[in-house]
């Protein structure tokens, strides 16, 4: 599986700078990076210049709107090109959103294309923000916020230039997207595998981890930062593998376009040995991973959601009626002692565990 | 007599108005059965017989129809109070989660 990265953030934030600068270096070899510019001539790709083993391929319009069929139809020539050593034989892919775009609908089409299922898997999501603009940015574009609420790594930019108003900006950030590693780069000067690494997933899970227990710990479990809401729900029995769908679906039925990122550790009660490692962008998720083991002793449920005007109360009534509900019918019986129904999915027929929209 | 209906459910019921932003009561009535009062619509939520292949039976009016889970259940009750919600038109398959 060759991973798939997404580079975004808002306009003058420092992306192309960056890749510039990772693309000369080493560590950043055998690396197809696709760049997205919002206009019908681009420029960015004439400003970045590549190592022998990386190439860059340009695409021009909003990736987030009508090109996004472009970007599988890039993806797949790119996978047909490798395979026939028409281009270096890349591991690892670099999407570089324009800087006006919402990265989810890109995360969508990766996500659920078929045809990339078996080869490429969205490794993850890394948001710049530009010290100097970057408060100013999530003030007046709904667009930034939602950038930052969906990274998994956030590098500051041009900290040299303001220090100062970037301790303040990494207090707002951390409230966004808690769960986010926050790095800095001066001059858009970054170790490669310290951004698209991706040897650090692991790291990346036991940190939100630890953020999503810190958070629940805290009063109410909960930030607030904008209109958005980042909150963690920790459960200690273990789920039925049927709640969880349900769980999913009634989210994304109810609060799918509100949900900007969710992500679980789950204790699945038909395989308590290994975690499963649920993932999801607005009402599309991810085929569970499994991991290997549990990280640590600690084998509660823990679920992160963020997402604009989200209830927690209510995700966690549901968890619970859903428990119990599915647990009457696993046990046969009814509130009233009588034999239940079978749960079956709705009226329309099924179509698939994680089906997209 | 109907079934009573568990206080978890009733307590979603409750959280889901909140979290719809659609301010109503749910009073349980001597028969079990709850009645949930919003947007100008009173909804009769019970448990359905045993036997039948659904758990629970919704009526607006009188109109009566059984859902067959909670997902089911929230979504009838969030239809009838809100004209412009669209139930997702894919249902998440209750499958095996083998690794």
């Amino acid at each position: 599986m060759i991973p798939v990265w997404v580079l975004t953030g808002f306009l003058g934030s420092g992306k192309t700078t960056l890749l510039g600068r990772l693309l000369k270096s080493p560590g950043f070899a055998r690396t197809a990076v696709i760049i997205n510019e919002f206009g019908e001539v681009g420029l960015d790709h004439e400003l970045v210049e590549t190592s022998d083993e990386s190439f860059v391929a340009l695409q021009t319009g909003c990736l987030c709107c009508a090109v996004r069929d472009d970007l599988v139809l890039t993806l797949e020539t790119l996978l047909r090109r490798r395979a026939t050593g028409e281009v270096p034989p890349f591991e690892r892919v670099i999407i570089e959103t324009s800087g006006l775009a919402d990265p989810a609908p890109i995360l969508h089409a990766l996500m659920t294309q078929a045809a990339f299922v078996a080869r490429l898997a969205v490794a993850g999501v890394v948001t710049t923000v530009d010290a100097v603009n970057g408060s100013q940015s999530l003030d007046r574009y709904p667009e930034a916020s939602k950038q930052v609420a969906v990274a998994d790594r956030l590098l500051l930019t041009k900290t040299d230039l303001l220090a100062a108003a970037a301790s303040g900006l990494s207090e707002r950030l951390t409230a966004l997207n808690p769960a986010a590693e926050l790095l800095t780069a001066c001059f858009g000067e970054i170790a490669a595998d310290q951004l698209f690494g991706s040897e650090a997933v692991p790291a990346t899970l036991e940190r939100w981890l630890r953020v999503s227990q810190a958070a629940h710990a805290r009063r109410g479990g909960q930030h607030h930062a904008a209109d958005l809401t980042s909150f963690a729900l920790v459960r200690k029995e273990p789920m039925r593998a049927v709640s969880l769908t349900l769980l999913l679906e009634v989210l994304a039925e109810h609060v799918g376009s509100d949900l900007i990122r969710l992500k679980g550790l789950i204790n699945i009660a038909e395989c308590p040995e290994r975690p499963a490692v649920i993932h999801g962008v607005q009402h599309v998720f991810h085929p569970p991973a499994w991991l290997e083991r549990w990280p640590s002793d600690d084998r509660r449920s823990r679920l992160v959601l963020i997402g604009r005007n989200l209830r927690p109360a209510w995700v966690e009534a549901l968890w619970a009626a859903l428990e119990t509900e599915v647990g009457e019918v696993s046990d046969g019986s009814h509130a009233s002692g009588q034999r239940g129904a079978e749960l079956r999915p709705g009226p329309r027929p099924p179509r698939a565990l994680f089906p997209a929209r | 007599m109907k079934a009573a209906i568990p206080d978890d459910v009733i307590v979603l019921l409750q959280e889901s108005l909140a979290a719809w932003c659609v301010p109503g009561v749910i009073s349980q009535k001597p028969d079990g059965s709850l009645e949930l009062c919003a947007a100008g619509t009173r909804i009769q939520i019970a448990r359905a017989p045993a036997g039948l292949p659904f758990r629970w039976l919704v009526g607006v009016g009188e109109l009566r129809r059984p859902v067959s889970g909670l997902p089911g259940l929230l979504r009838s009750v969030r239809a009838a109070l809100d004209p412009n919600f669209r139930p997702l038109p894919v249902r998440i398959a209750a499958l095996p989660l083998a690794p």
